[in-house]
């Protein structure tokens, strides 16, 4: 028995009301329902996780809890009190905080003061009591083990450290209930593990959490209890106990689908499923690679029929390195060989046409024209490509748009669906699919599977690997080492903009990549 | 935080530039420039231009923004101008029937962009055509007259120091106690990100609304500045402060997307702005071409905004 449980114990016999306690909640959009008739319980000390395919109504259920939208059928009550206003003030006021998985943080507003906006430290009379905000500020990071300076503006922060800045602001407000919206999705290893040392210490102190998250093993090793929506319906709940059934749990955020994920619990990382690649003539040739104060000096060697895996701590200049590749930002100093030939990227155009296309990290700003339809995303690059756009067959396009869309499996109800009402996975298969219209040598990926569930994951790495036997390439970067290790058959690592490891084989393992995350050559990891 | 950080986060560090090379231009071509006498006259006719930008700098920052600040002026000085002498109780009364039109005019702001919801840029348009009409029906001619005590107060001084710099003073450090208050800083970041604000459970429709009513004190001190200069009223007196006060903000570094910038940017960039006519008037330049010069003057400073936020990349 942890010491968690023990004090969650001793509080019960104070007080045996959950902290949580939905009946029957449910809720529709324009008469679809995102939730039917969830009941939930939750008490003091408590970890949960909310496991469900992206669309499954766990962002719903947890706005709810949160007091952000309100609830057509059912009861919310918290602590025994009824949340019946859709008011964040309020549900905070109760005991409820959540830490959004894409934080909204002011970005011209220090750390430290974005952790307080709207519960400002004030003196007498409302004026701002910087010394003592800024202090406040600084010891909650530290507690939290967050690396952050707290006098860096929230918007220069990369998107961990925007995290740890909402998850911070969330602790500040000393909640009852913490709801974690897939806290971890763009921290790596330390800092997940960071991460967990304070959920656990949260816990022992008594505050109840709803995590959140795609990646089972966290939620294998962080909660005692978890459950499964499907489609806005609870499909299920177990005590974990440490362990998960991975593949009853697939099959039930799935439904009757065929389960078809590869990360078995059995299965040992670092045994990639993938098979001996064929590897041809060198594809693309990197060397002393300088962009800004994020990629200082990167070389690698990508091969014909290659998945090369970049690992590293988050920040490390991975999302940089391949943007630099593409051209999308300044290419400073060092050489780019394509194909044997020495070239100068200049702009992303130039470099689409010599065969290489990027999936850049953020879907939303760089990847989708957010306020267009499936078919326009599918097809604007078709129509950027050909140089004489005015005569592109729209017959074609649109014929290009069906299969693609068929080829995918994009869950869509066609072309004229916008796209800003898919999940993330389904956007994230445009996002890649767009780039079928034009032949390519190189696709490079930078966190393809941010925010997408566990199938269209699968899917999107099959689709890779399909390219790649086509001969071709492909460099991904990925925040989940398990998924690098999976998928690709040479892992590269970043640690301060440069690579400092060129793994694969029987050198591809966890441990490896660990080490050479901290910039060390040897084992010797913190665990 | 040094000083240096908090200026180039604040987007001041252009306008210090230039106002310094500005002033050094005219007292080069001007060797009286930094005369006593000189200096109050300046200070005296630049003082609404300055109270007027500072006040759309605070709509500004709020991520809004208000065309109607130059017709409010207008309206605010000819109901000045309007009052018969001694109504009121004299003087002070007919300041405070002032102060609370202006807070009623930038509560008709406040109203139809953060309770309606109107994007400001339509909305203050649309307003400052009704302050411009209520200033014409107020005052169809040029005339009346604004009590001689207001004209008196404004060019008298306070131990050695003119009245003009007080104000504008007054102004400043009234900002600068608002904008330490938790209610000035939320303002400032509801233009840095509105939906943060909201998320963080605060009230976009108060704060906004706020905005307005604050930035129309200082329209007032603004017109009431301008009054005792003209000491009489005019319903196209105050036309050009509009834009003139946006591009103020402009110069002085101040974000028109919000949440980015200082009221001590606008203060600086509205003396750059009347500077300028200085220099032009004592540079010769035929009066047809004076209104040229100025554009390619602020042309020029808006490259020089654009360079400066390049190379600070």
């Amino acid at each position: 028995m942890t010491s968690a449980e023990r004090i969650a114990g001793v509080e019960e016999g104070v007080a045996s009301v959950p902290i949580l306690d939905l009946k029957g909640v449910g809720k529709r959009f324009a008469g679809i329902v995102a939730l039917e008739g969830i009941d939930l319980e939750l008490r003091s000390g408590e970890v949960l996780g909310l496991l469900g395919a992206n669309g499954s109504g766990k962002s719903t259920l947890s706005r709810i809890i949160a007091g952000e939208t309100r609830a057509d059928q059912g009861r919310v009550l918290i602590a025994g009190r009824a949340l019946t206003r859709a008011s964040p003030r309020v549900a905070a006021g109760l005991g409820v905080v959540i830490a959004h998985q894409h934080p909204s943080l002011p970005p011209h507003l220090p750390v430290w003061e974005s952790l307080f906006l709207g519960a400002e430290i004030c003196t007498t009379g409302g004026f701002i009591d910087r010394r003592r905000a800024r202090r406040d500020a600084i010891d909650i990071l530290s507690w939290l083990g967050a690396r952050v300076d707290p006098d860096a503006l929230a918007g220069s922060l990369t998107a961990a450290g925007q995290q740890w800045v909402e998850i911070a602001r969330a602790v500040s407000r000393k909640p009852r209930l913490l709801i974690l919206d897939e806290p971890s999705a763009a921290m790596t290893g330390p800092e997940v593990a960071a991460l967990f040392t304070s959920v656990r210490r949260l816990t022992a102190e008594g505050v109840g959490i709803i995590f959140i998250s795609h990646r089972l093993h966290e939620v294998e090793e962080l909660c005692g209890r978890i459950v499964v929506l499907r489609n806005g319906h609870h499909a299920g709940s177990w005590s974990t106990r440490g362990r998960l059934d991975v593949p009853r749990i697939l099959q039930l955020m799935s439904g009757d689908r065929e389960v078809r994920e590869r990360t078995a619990p059995g299965q040992t990382l670092g045994e990639s499923a993938v098979g001996d690649p064929v590897v041809g003539e060198a594809l693309l040739e990197v060397s002393g690679l300088t962009s800004g104060t994020a990629v200082r000096g990167a070389s690698l060697t990508l091969r014909r029929g290659e998945v090369l895996g970049i690992a590293g701590l988050q920040g490390q200049g991975q999302e940089e390195l391949l943007e630099a590749i593409a051209a999308c930002r300044p290419f400073e100093q060092g050489t780019l060989r394509v194909g044997g030939t020495e070239v100068r990227p200049r702009c992303p155009r130039d470099m689409i046409r010599r065969g290489i296309c990027l999936v850049p990290n953020d879907r939303h700003r760089q990847g989708l024209f957010v306020d267009g339809d499936v078919g326009s995303n599918l097809g604007y690059v078709a129509v950027a490509a050909d140089r004489r756009p005015w005569r592109l067959p729209p017959r074609a396009l649109a014929a290009f748009v069906r299969t693609t869309i068929e080829r995918l499996s994009i869950k869509t109800r066609g072309p004229r669906q916008a796209v800003d009402t898919l999940s993330g996975g389904n956007q994230q298969k445009i996002v890649v699919g767009k780039w079928l219209s034009i032949p390519f040598d190189v696709i490079l990926l930078s966190d393809p599977t941010k925010g997408v569930d566990i199938h269209a994951r699968t899917e999107i790495y099959e689709l890779v690997q399909d390219l790649v036997a086509a001969d071709r390439a492909a460099i991904v970067y990925a925040s989940d080492v398990h998924e690098l290790l999976l998928h690709c058959s040479r892992i590269l690592v970043m640690y301060e903009g440069r690579i400092t490891a060129d793994l694969a084989g029987a050198a591809m393992n966890e441990d490896r990549i660990a080490a050479a995350s901290f910039g060390q050559p040897a084992m010797d990891v913190v665990s | 935080m040094t000083p240096a950080t908090s200026l180039k986060q604040n987007g001041l560090v252009p306008v210090l530039g230039m106002s310094a090379v500005i002033v050094a231009v005219n007292a080069w071509l001007q060797p009286s420039f930094f005369d006593a006498s000189s200096i109050a006259s300046n200070l005296a006719s630049l003082a609404p231009l300055i109270l007027v930008s500072v006040a759309q700098a605070i709509v500004i920052l709020n991520r809004e923004l208000d065309l109607s600040m130059g017709a409010g002026v207008s309206l605010l000085n000819c109901l000045l101008a309007s009052f018969a002498p001694y109504s009121l109780g004299g003087v002070p009364g007919q300041l405070a029937a002032t102060l609370g039109v202006a807070l009623l005019l930038g509560a008709t702001n406040g109203v139809l962009v953060a309770v309606l919801g109107l994007p400001s840029l339509i909305a203050t348009f649309a307003t400052s055509a009704l302050w411009f009409g209520g200033a014409l029906a107020i005052m169809p001619q040029p005339g009346g007259a604004v009590g001689e005590a207001i004209g008196d107060a404004y060019y008298a001084t306070v131990a050695g120091v003119p009245v003009p710099l007080l104000v504008i003073a007054g102004a400043m450090a009234l900002w600068m106690l608002v904008s330490r208050h938790r209610v000035g800083r939320w303002i400032v970041v509801t233009g840095s990100s509105p939906a943060a604000v909201f998320q963080a459970g605060i009230s976009l429709i108060r704060v906004r609304l706020g905005a307005y009513l604050l930035a129309w004190f200082f329209v007032f001190l603004s017109a009431v500045a301008i009054s005792a200069q003209t000491l009489s009223g005019d319903a196209r007196l105050a036309q050009s402060y509009t834009l003139g006060s946006i591009a103020a903000c402009v110069i002085g570094g101040i974000s028109l997307r919000g949440g980015k910038g200082s009221p001590w940017g606008a203060l600086l960039g509205a003396v750059v702005l009347g500077v300028i006519g200085n220099v032009i008037y004592f540079a010769g330049i035929p009066s047809s071409w004076q209104e040229f010069t100025k554009g390619l003057i602020v042309v020029g400073a808006l490259g020089f905004i654009v360079f400066e936020q390049r190379t600070a990349r």
